[in-house]
């Protein structure tokens, strides 16, 4: 080991951190498991065989096809007709290189540099990514389960959950309730719960008018509020009614029997109830000893490694990055820095310098978007934001029109980036 | 950063001084792999948003300086293009200039 130790990493043991890392090579290929193949681990996998072709990289992804929750709104709301068209497969990523494995981690022994797999299998790496996204924190939600989402869904995982709450809307009589329970902070895709709210009006406009909307909220304020505001005023007058904590927002118990919703302002009946439930890091993250007592993984800012476990990588919705959001392009931005850092570790050298973004657009009506962006900088107190903010309030319709063009180039470009 | 330097103090800016070695700035491939999201390379099939390869460079920093500074309009780019100092505009062009 020691050996090989030494001729892989040759003048850079004099590195404390590298020194500090166990097995850091078996050879001249290291050893790199990524495990979780969405926007965070699609891209840190494509990007550690891009920066370094002679590494071993091998992508561990439960499922066969990767349908984003970015777009998912739209197929909710009926902009995008097919499912297929937010589905996609794993083919083009494998041709560049990367092993794609289709298994579940179920065990990381960060002493042994071992992941176990579900199906029996144990890889040994290097450096490991982790990029898991989200789970749902059931019990935080008295009424709600994984059972109680089969009659309220989340749809906060794209796929049959986003196909079972398109199909109550189009169930639900005219004149209907729907009910939206957003959750506390932290969670994934800030300005979701709001943009899902448009795109279900949108739905119930053209066909069901007389229907409203109700959003249950614990928070007082949200990801670009001010222009969720006017778009529901410009576009659904009268039609979506937010109730905030300051109002009593805040959601205590459901009950998918009655089918009903129980807030601290009052009791409330709907005809679809979409829960969007508390949530924390992938089990495996905490499998593995990278969360903390929330449940998140605290990183290093100006690598993304683990702050707790040397050699593990966190990126994406399971990490806590600072002022970034749980989005899908920070996610993709986080694990292109992480593969760079990644590399230069196994190089024995310094993390390059960091620059994240994130960019995310909301459609709430076909041909009506807005955004909010930011630029990121790895800071010894953390990632901070140094420019961005949310689109002009009260910007002409051909603005709006642009953005929602613009959100869709968007969808291409990151697939692309993330899988392609 | 750019606009930190311009309200810091001196005492402040000492510390920025001091900090520099954990800030240092990123390359201009670092940024770069940022803005290919949107932009796309051909493959990715963008319809609207202009591609940057082999983008004129001066065009590009006339651009990206007047987002900036807000002599340019913009949807988005205007909030983007703060985060750069002159520096890393020029780099940013010279780098989708040469691809
Ligand atoms: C309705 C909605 C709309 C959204 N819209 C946008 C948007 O417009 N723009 C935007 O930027 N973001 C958006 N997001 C947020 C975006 O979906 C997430 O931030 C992003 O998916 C996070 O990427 P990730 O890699 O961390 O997790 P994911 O993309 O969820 O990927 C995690 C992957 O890991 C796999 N996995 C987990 N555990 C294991 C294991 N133990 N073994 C093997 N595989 C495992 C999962 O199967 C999954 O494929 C939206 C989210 C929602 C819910």
């Amino acid at each position: 080991m020691v050996t090989t130790r030494r001729s892989f990493v040759g003048a850079s043991l004099s590195l404390g951190a590298t020194l500090a890392l166990p097995n850091i090579a078996r050879g001249a290929s290291p050893k790199v498991v990524v495990v979780g193949g969405g926007f965070g681990g699609g891209t840190a996998a494509k990007y550690v065989k891009r920066f370094m072709p002679q590494a071993e990289v091998t992508l561990v992804e439960r499922d066969r096809q990767f349908v984003t929750c970015p777009f998912s709104n739209y197929v909710i709301g009926g902009l995008i007709k097919d499912i297929k068209q937010i589905t996609h497969g794993y083919d083009k990523i494998a041709k560049r290189g990367v092993k794609v494995v289709h298994d579940e981690a179920v065990g990381v022994d960060p002493s042994a540099r071992k992941v176990t797999l579900k199906g029996g299998s144990v890889l040994d790496y290097d450096r490991l990514v982790l990029a898991p996204g989200i789970d749902f924190n059931y019990e935080g939600l008295p009424g709600y389960s994984e059972a109680a989402a089969e009659v309220m869904p989340h749809a906060w995982k794209a796929g049959p959950q986003t196909l079972l709450l398109r199909k109550q809307l189009e169930a639900m009589p005219d004149g209907g309730t729907v009910i939206i329970v957003a959750p506390a902070n932290p969670f994934r895709c800030p300005p979701g719960p709001y943009e899902r709210a448009g795109m279900i009006a949108w739905y119930l406009k053209n066909n069901k008018p007389k229907s409203k909307i109700l959003i249950f909220d614990p928070k007082e304020t949200f990801s670009k509020q001010a222009l969720f505001f006017e778009s529901y005023e410009i576009l659904y007058p009268g039609m979506i009614q937010w109730i905030g904590g300051k109002q009593g927002g805040k959601v205590t118990r459901v009950d998918p029997k009655a089918m009903t919703v129980e807030a601290e302002f009052g009791e409330e009946k709907g005809n679809v109830i979409n829960v969007i439930p508390p949530q924390r890091a992938g089990k495996i993250a905490q499998l593995a000893g990278v969360t903390d007592d929330k449940g998140w993984c605290p990183i290093k800012p100006e690598s993304m490694e683990s702050a707790k476990v040397p050699g593990i990588y966190v990126v994406g919705d399971a990490c806590i990055a600072g002022a970034m959001p749980k989005s899908g392009t920070a996610a993709n931005s986080q694990a292109r820095n992480a593969a760079a850092a990644l590399v230069a570790s196994l190089e024995g050298k310094p993390a390059p310098e960091p620059s994240y973004a994130n960019t995310c657009y909301s459609i709430v009506a076909e041909g009506y978007g807005f955004s909010v962006t930011g630029v990121y900088a790895a800071t010894p107190e953390g990632i901070k934001e140094i420019a961005g903010g949310v689109s002009k309030a009260k910007a002409p319709p051909k603005d709006r029109d642009l953005e929602a063009a613009y959100a869709f180039d968007w969808y291409r470009g990151i697939v692309h980036d993330a899988l392609g | 950063m750019r606009t930190q330097r311009t309200v810091l103090s001196g005492a402040a800016l000492a510390t920025l001084v001091l900090v520099a070695p954990a800030q240092a700035a990123p390359s201009a491939e670092a940024i770069a792999r940022n803005c290919v999201v949107c932009h796309g390379p051909k493959e990715a099939g963008q319809l609207e948003i202009p591609k940057l390869a082999n983008y004129p460079a001066r065009k590009m920093v006339e651009m990206l300086t007047g987002f900036r500074d807000g002599q340019k309009e913009a949807t988005i780019m205007n909030r983007i293009a703060k985060a750069f100092t002159d520096e890393q505009i020029q780099a940013l062009a010279a780098h989708f200039a040469a691809q």
